[in-house]
């Protein structure tokens, strides 16, 4: 019995969600009281018929007397009449507010979203955040609209039911709530069992379609390797789940509602043998009473098969909430301090003070960089080399403020990144990220990405610095091309040269560019070359560089390996040095060979 | 209309089931249409002063019971027959794609097909599944209804069916406009999930150019419009629902009127007024219902129309009857006169081309983007069929033997290879499922991802894919080359197979490969002059024809096209190429 209390109860936690919850709908007061309202009203014009018809009964044709059986008709019709209005007003208020609500929810959790750090998104995978945002949302939705209303609507109609019942007569009233208990008991096991049940068949049935999602988009390797008959028993097999799962829930529900209306029946026998009794041997029953009773059983058995339904919603609606709260109590790792400055324009000098950086805490730590000590002046172009895992995009990372240092400073024109508004250091940063990625919409907007505020003339102007403008005008839509999802429209190398675009109109005067290593043809290479030399000049620019070219026409290289700084150098220097440099130089030349 | 009958040869294996479901539901409806009535004697017996009401209260128990138990019944069989009907409609559905060629897949988008295995046949099933029965019990309902109602009083009767006919064509309106407003609301949603799909994924390039404004600013807009749509669907509820609940009310106002009137003059009694009001609050639910299963039988003839579609496309690549297992042999490959162009292109990819490759050899294919090298190479394995000519493995015309045999024998590794979502063990075990677990493991050593697997937490149980762990380019293409070195083919296919792997892992890997190519015909596709060279022989393709063929240093001297690829070639300026990122991460 506690466990049962505990189930419907829920956490204490709830508390602190539901206000929460309730927090969101504060904008609206005013058309939430205005739902209630008609919510009230109709929920007393729904109550109104039977008993009516009870009365028309009675004063009507028993009594004989037409004029009041008009009277009530017509008291019947206005109150079928204020129903109609009330309901069309309630439906339409409880779902603008919900709706607006949802709005509001999805704006804060995406702004909340956006103010998070990049580590938080590198410890979560993208589906997941995604998810919060869409589905564990729409699960509120149901919560929040129609939930609320036959919460409401349901309970009222209960109560206003079983007040209008005791008032006509107590005896037979009772006689009515015995079933009572019965079915409310009932109804909850159900929707109990049910959940369950119906949660493992959404289970099942996300396996059979991840499944055939998966065979369909890897058909080519199912085709390569002539695997099909064993994929074909595979989902036989998980098809068998699913509608194992699913005969579950129909053996639930030919238990549930087939007695659910035997019960219905067997009130309406036991009012009418009682109250029938009571009538014949002159009691307080009048037949206009007895019927009222049997067609008010509608309105009992009907809002505690709706309640228990609720409890399906509610228990989504608060899993959704749980995962909602999680998220919006997240803190971004990096926040301005409040005495934060905002960073004047800046050369670009970029200077590391005794740096380390360790990702993580605890056992899970892991040292990413060391004692970085170095300078680079403005203007320099700087490779980074090293293996994977050196810390080459640690360091990047730092320049750009995604993360703070562990130890040690990171100072622009001898500013620490610290002490500087987080938006007016990366107005001044140019990114170019390994893969190319574009956003969906056109490439002018792509190319806009990097100053909003750019005419078409700086536009094609950038184009043109890097190259790109010439395949852009070659395109039928020129400017104006789809690029597709993740610009997939375009080839690997046109979104490289869209990409310099986008970082050359932003002008900045720190540049961060990850190579692509992905291949491409020879033509696009040589452009990609000389687009990559003109973006890289008169801005200070920090490269993870894997083109001989780069890597040999830098100011500085740096070799990093295992979190430190082992060489620094131009080319020849550390040719001549013969240390690490040099000797990754021999191995690839002998791999070149 | 066609279409409808074809959807309901479906129902043909479960005939028995669909015809008995169908009695029981005629019986239970049929006894519950009893009940006002029974109720209705009870009150002109109570009027007359009757004390025993037993017999009626237990007549009105026993018609409920045997409700009861015909819809219990009536339920479960309806059940198994809707879940058999489901069952059968996504196996057959998945089956029939499975034989299609690879072809057809390049022209569809996964998208629409998962929309027809998913939502389409859901809509099928639904209607076959209880559409038809909500269908035939609304109508034994309303049927038996009307002819009791009939029978007490004809035109008492005659008004209280007046609402009927609304409320089935309002239910079915509602229906036929909330759909397109609802599903519009979906799209919309999945419009908004697009944009934030893109913005989790470009979070550092917008966090970079410090864009976070613009961005809130789409998706605050993408949000309006769902909550826009959302409206649209609400006022249609709004109007529509109430209206629905009105129309009964009106009926039962009807009954009121006319059929109280007709009891104070005696020409009906009392009870026969109340049985009255019973049926007009009990008629209301299936005249609704006959009105939404319309609905149903509507989309699901559209839903069968799009099923169908896909049903109905016969397999092109088809292999002879009883054509035998590819003829022993050590993988001499031909190419006589090959041309190809991809269905639904005029430019051919592929022109007339011979290629005579003895068995053991290995070519290197060259060429620029687009010179047709993948082409070429995916007609051995009869992954596409030529337009014109002929593709042969030791003497054998690929289309004249067992597909599945010929595929054992051909080994495919490509540039982004695919990994399911399975252990490591079973992914490079794919091809030859019963492959003891030293095979795999020496394939692995060979591939040189053996170290890797065993610093897993699960070692060879690791799960790999969507719901496991995220391999990189380079430990993806390791698995890959491991998994069709399991398979022990006589050819052997490396598309671009190692340009995800840095240039010392792929040190480590040409080792091993250049020992399992030994005296197995390969074909490599490559960009790296270090790859080109582990080739016998060099392909230079040029416009889907072989331009040049010879060794390295013949083609060096002969071929100013081969000198060009071989000097610009792109990754050879590739200092120290690590291994790339998994998609998801867009750059650092």
């Amino acid at each position: 019995m506690r466990r049962l209390w505990v189930i419907i109860r829920g956490e204490d936690r709830r508390g602190r969600k539901l206000r929460g919850l309730i927090e969101l709908l504060k904008p609206y007061r005013g058309r939430t009281t205005l739902m209630f309202v008609a919510l009230i009203l109709a929920t007393a014009a729904s109550l109104a018929p039977p008993y009516l018809a009870g009365r028309a009964i009675d004063d009507g044709i028993r009594a004989g007397d037409l004029d009041a059986l008009y009277v009530i008709v017509a008291i019947f019709l206005a109150a079928a009449g204020v129903n109609w209005v009330a309901t069309y007003a309630q439906t339409y208020l409880v779902n603008w507010v919900g709706e607006r609500a949802l709005q509001d929810l999805r704006v804060k959790l995406f702004r909340h979203l956006q103010r998070l750090s990049v580590g938080f998104y590198s410890r979560n995978k993208a589906g997941v955040l995604i998810s919060r945002m869409t589905n564990d949302v729409e699960a509120l939705n149901q919560l929040v609209t129609d939930s609320v209303v036959t919460l409401f609507q349901s309970t009222l109609t209960l109560i206003g039911t079983a007040v209008i019942l005791v008032l006509l007569d107590v005896k037979l009233a009772l006689v009515t709530f015995l079933c009572f208990p019965l079915l409310a008991a009932g109804s909850l096991a159900f929707r109990i069992a049910s959940t369950g049940a119906y949660r493992l068949t959404r289970e099942k049935i996300a396996w059979v379609t991840a499944y055939l999602q998966e065979t369909l988009s890897g058909v080519r390797v199912v085709r390569a390797f002539g695997q099909e008959p064993r994929h074909e028993e595979r989902f036989a097999e998980l098809n068998e789940d699913n509608r194992a799962a699913n005969m579950k829930t129909v053996y639930l529900n030919a238990a549930y509602f087939p007695s659910v209306e035997l019960l219905s029946a067997i009130a309406t026998g036991a009012i009418l043998l009682y109250g029938g009794h009571q009538v014949v041997s002159g009691g307080s029953v009048t037949i206009g009473v007895l019927a009222s009773f049997v067609f008010y059983l509608n309105s009992f058995f009907d809002p505690i098969q709706a309640l228990s339904q609720l409890y399906t919603t509610y228990q989504a609606g608060m899993a959704a909430l749980d995962k909602i709260f999680e998220l919006l109590d997240e803190e971004p790792e990096i926040v301005d301090k409040p005495e934060a400055i905002e960073l004047p324009r800046v050369n670009g000098e970029i200077r590391f003070e005794d740096v380390c950086f360790t990702y993580g805490s605890g056992d899970d730590a892991a040292l990413a960089l060391c004692d970085v000590d170095l300078t680079i002046p403005p203007g320099m172009t700087v490779a980074l080399v090293g293996p994977t895992g050196a810390g080459k995009s640690t360091f990047v990372k730092l320049v750009a403020r995604f993360h703070d240092p562990t130890r040690g400073r990171v100072l622009v024109d001898g500013h620490d990144l610290r002490d500087v508004t987080e938006k007016s250091l990366r107005s001044q940063l140019g990114m170019v990220p390994q893969e190319g990625f574009l956003f969906s919409g056109t490439i002018r907007d792509n190319i806009a990405f990097g100053k909003p505020d750019a005419s078409d003339v700086d536009l094609e102007h950038a184009a043109r610095a890097v190259g790109a403008h010439e395949f852009i005008s070659a395109l039928p839509a020129g400017y104006d091309t789809e690029v597709g999802e993740r610009g997939g429209h375009l080839s690997a190398g046109q979104r490289q040269l869209v990409a310099f675009a986008r970082a050359a109109v932003a002008d900045p005067r720190i540049l961060i560019l990850d190579e692509a290593t992905s291949n491409v043809d020879v033509h696009t290479e040589g452009r990609i070359e000389a687009g990559l030399r003109r973006l890289l000049a008169g801005r200070t620019a920090i490269v993870i560089a894997h083109r001989l070219s780069t890597i040999q026409g830098a100011g500085r290289i740096i070799v990093l390996d295992h979190g430190r700084v082992v060489e620094q150098g131009t080319h020849d220097e550390l040719l001549e040095a013969g240390g690490a440099y040099a000797r990754l130089y021999r191995d690839w030349a002998e791999q070149a060979a | 209309m066609g279409t409808f009958w074809r959807l309901l040869t479906f129902l043909r294996p479960y005939r028995r089931g669909v015809i008995v479901s169908f009695a029981l539901a005629a019986v239970a409806m049929g006894t519950g249409v009893l009940i006002p009535f029974l109720v209705g004697r009870t009150v002109d017996e109570i009027r007359t002063g009757k004390t025993n009401l037993w017999p009626l209260a237990l007549a009105i128990l026993g018609a409920a019971l045997v409700r009861l138990v015909f819809s219990v019944a009536r339920r479960l069989i309806a059940g198994r027959v809707s879940l058999g009907v489901e069952y059968d409609l996504r196996n057959r559905m998945y089956q029939h794609l499975q034989s299609l060629e690879l072809a057809f897949f390049d022209e569809q988008q996964t998208g629409q097909l998962m929309s027809r295995a998913t939502v389409d046949l859901q809509s099928v099933r639904f209607f076959l599944g209880y559409g038809l029965i909500f269908i035939l019990q609304s109508l034994v309902t309303i049927v038996v209804a009307a002819v009791v109602m009939l029978a007490l009083s004809v035109e008492l009767g005659l008004l209280a069916l007046v609402p009927a006919p609304f409320i089935f064509v309002v239910a079915f309106r509602y229906g036929r406009r909330n759909r397109p407003a609802s599903q519009e609301v979906q799209q919309r949603i999945a419009e908004l999930t697009a944009e934030v799909e893109e913005n989790v994924g470009g979070i550092r390039l917008v966090k970079a150019f410090a864009r976070e404004e613009r961005q809130l600013g789409r998706v605050r807009d993408k949000a309006a419009r769902v909550f826009d749509q959302s409206m649209v669907s609400t006022r249609l509820r709004a109007f529509y629902n109430p209206f629905i609940g009105f129309l009964p009310n009106l009926g039962l106002a009807l009954v009121l009127i006319v059929g109280g009137t007709q009891a104070v003059h005696g020409e009906i009694t009392l009870g026969e007024f109340v049985a009255f009001y019973g049926y007009v609050q009990l008629l209301s639910g299936p005249v609704r219902m006959l009105g939404i299963a319309l609905g149903m039988a509507q989309r699901a003839v559209a839903s069968g129309a799009r099923v169908f579609e896909v049903l109905d496309r016969a397999p092109q690549m088809t292999v002879p009857e009883e054509a035998p297992d590819l003829p022993p042999g050590d993988g001499h490959v031909e190419l006589r006169g090959v041309s190809f162009a991809y269905e639904g292109t005029s430019e051919p990819v592929l022109r007339d081309v011979d290629l005579d490759v003895p068995a053991g050899r290995t070519i290197a294919i060259v060429g620029g983007t687009g010179s047709g090298k993948s082409t070429l190479v995916s007609l051995l394995p009869r992954l596409y069929d030529p337009s014109m000519g002929g593709v042969l493995i030791d003497g054998a015309d690929v289309s004249e033997v067992r597909l599945d045999s010929l595929r054992s024998q051909v080994g495919l590794v490509s540039d982004d290879p695919f990994l399911f979502s399975d252990t490591i063990r079973n992914n490079i075990a794919y091809a030859r499922f019963d492959a003891p677990k030293d095979a795999v493991e020496d394939a692995a050593q060979r591939a040189d991802i053996h170290d890797f697997i065993l610093s897993l937490p699960g070692g060879y149980d690791t799960l790999v894919g969507e719901r496991g762990v995220t391999l990189s380019g380079g430990q993806r293409q390791r698995l890959a080359i491991a998994r069709a070195l399991v398979m022990d083919p006589r050819v052997l296919i490396l598309d671009d197979a190692t340009s995800s792997v840095d240039a010392t892992t792929e040190a480590a890997i040409k080792r091993a490969l250049a020992e399992l190519m030994e005296g197995r015909t390969t074909f490599i596709i490559g960009h790296r002059l270090s790859t080109i060279a582990l080739a016998d022989e060099i392909v230079v393709l040029e416009a889907g024809r072989i331009a040049e063929r010879g060794t390295h240093d013949e083609l060096l001297e002969t071929s100013e096209l081969y000198r060009e690829i071989a000097e610009k070639g792109a990754p050879d300026r590739r200092f120290l190429t690590r291994e790339t990122a998994e998609r998801e991460v867009a750059g650092l």
